[in-house]
């Protein structure tokens, strides 16, 4: 129920990027909220349920984005992998280092696509701006706050009433007798 | 007793001629009253009443103003506030009906170009409209409402009335995902319109397209039309690209490097048109390669 409430949520988020977020003003940019999320949900879901998740996620950005099918899938499975992997094994899964390595990840990501296509399709991609990577990275870093804030908010509320139905179909008998 | 009663007597006397004389100054004054009302003169009484009525007048005259003045700029700007809040919002609904008027009418110019355009123009044109952009910076595609279920095929072209769009790569049953022509990955074999010097119109993301391989003592200038050269049979020939907006000749090298400003904003793209008629030339030439590849 919280992967499909949050498939969901994916679903909106591309929406919003592809269509909304090209009226905002240049310099605003378009922060990948879709990025937000699979960070996110490396963080806090478990193993089989966040690769599932971050798969559709990635299929659904190869879907509305790009023109080489696949390309999102493999990113969003590298980034799901790293941040599963540094947020379970070190200090980083603590709270104050969430924010700060969402947009280290996204860099990453954008510096790891450039070298991707530059090695495997020379040409396809636009020429390299170090300032539009920085711009993006700081206006995705800005986003990031409230998208974590209503996605802890979201996640937290899904997961009590799960766990409240759960208890309440535990005791349904007479305790008192 | 006898000294009262001659009192009386004294005092009935004197008033009998005092009465007399205000009687007569009664009767006088009726008269005079009548004779100058009935003579439609404004004789001295009249004057005088109104000599007399008038500093009155004057008086509570001052006075009413006084109060209308008082009333007119302090008491109703107790309710200048509301007015002015009201008369606010009256304004935003004319600003807002403004807007919708200045859209409803840019809207209608728009559409009336691209109905001229689509008289004009002799190729099966399917209209379709965009319905999303590509979120991430490195590609340039566009979603459209368009699809196998009308007739689309991958390799189709897409064009608006100022000139080409780019190249349907992907299609659904009711959408079709368009590589723009400014994308980098996207080649087109163009020309100078002015002396037909060829060259390939690269694309280069926000910055328009680069024409490359134009030797350097080809004419080309500020300003000269990029059209489409019909090779390749993707793009037929003459369909509008840009305008060069710089020139420059590097010592090295045997090529000039041009940059061109795209004729179409890519940016505000809202409808553009599918030529449907080289369906059948795309079907052609893909099944060719497939049985090529096969054999």
């Amino acid at each position: 129920m919280v992967i499909l409430s949050f498939l969901l949520l994916g679903f909106v988020l591309v929406a919003v990027q592809t269509t909304f977020f090209h009226q905002f003003p240049h310099w605003l940019g378009r922060p990948d909220l879709v990025f937000i999320l699979l960070v996110f949900s490396a963080y806090r879901f478990k193993w089989f349920g966040g690769l599932f998740l971050a798969v559709l996620l990635g299929w659904l950005m190869d879907v509305t984005s790009g023109v080489y099918l696949g390309t999102y899938l493999l990113l969003v499975l590298l980034v799901f992998s790293m941040v599963k992997f540094l947020s379970q094994n070190s200090s980083v899964k603590e709270t104050v280092f969430q924010i700060p390595l969402v947009g280290v990840s996204y860099f990453c990501v954008q510096c790891l696509l450039y070298l991707f296509f530059t090695l495997t399709q020379p040409g396809t991609l636009p020429p390299w701006s170090w300032a539009r990577a920085v711009q993006e990275t700081l206006i995705l870093l800005v986003a990031s706050i409230p998208c974590f804030v209503f996605f802890n908010w979201l996640y937290e509320k899904l997961t009590t009433r799960r766990l409240a139905s759960r208890k309440l179909k535990r005791g349904g008998g007479n305790r008192f007798r | 007793m006898k000294k009262k009663t001659n009192d009386r007597k004294k005092t009935s006397r004197s008033r009998v001629p005092r009465l007399f004389l205000l009687f007569v100054l009664f009767v006088g004054l009726l008269f005079t009253l009548l004779t100058s009302a009935t003579g439609r003169r404004f004789g001295i009484f009249h004057q005088a009443t109104l000599e007399a009525l008038g500093p009155l007048q004057s008086v509570f005259t001052n006075i009413s103003l006084s109060t209308v003045r008082l009333k007119d700029r302090y008491i109703t700007l107790w309710n200048l506030q509301e007015e002015n809040d009201s008369l606010r919002k009256e304004l935003d609904t004319y600003h807002a009906l403004l807007d919708e008027y200045r859209e409803a009418y840019s809207r209608n110019r728009f559409l009336e170009t691209e109905l001229e355009f689509k008289r004009q123009e002799t190729f099966p044109a399917l209209m379709a409209r965009v319905v999303g952009k590509d979120p991430s910076f490195w590609f340039q595609t566009l979603i459209v409402d368009r699809g196998k279920n009308d007739g689309v095929v991958t390799g189709m072209v897409a064009r608006n009335s100022l000139g080409a769009v780019g190249q349907v790569v992907q299609v659904s049953d009711n959408y079709s995902k368009v590589l723009l022509a400014n994308a980098p990955s996207s080649a087109i074999d163009a020309i100078v319109q002015k002396n037909r010097v060829r060259g390939i119109l690269k694309g280069a993301g926000e910055q328009g397209y680069v024409l490359q391989y134009v030797l350097k003592n080809g004419d080309v200038k500020e300003g000269d039309v990029i059209v489409t050269a019909g090779i390749g049979g993707v793009f037929p020939s003459g369909i509008t690209l840009g305008t060069v907006s710089t020139v420059r000749s590097k010592r090295r090298g045997m090529f000039l490097e041009i940059e061109v400003e795209p004729a179409v904003d890519f940016s505000r793209l809202e409808v553009l048109y599918i030529n449907l008629s080289e369906e059948q030339l795309i079907i052609d030439e893909m099944s060719h390669s497939l049985s090529s590849q096969g054999e």
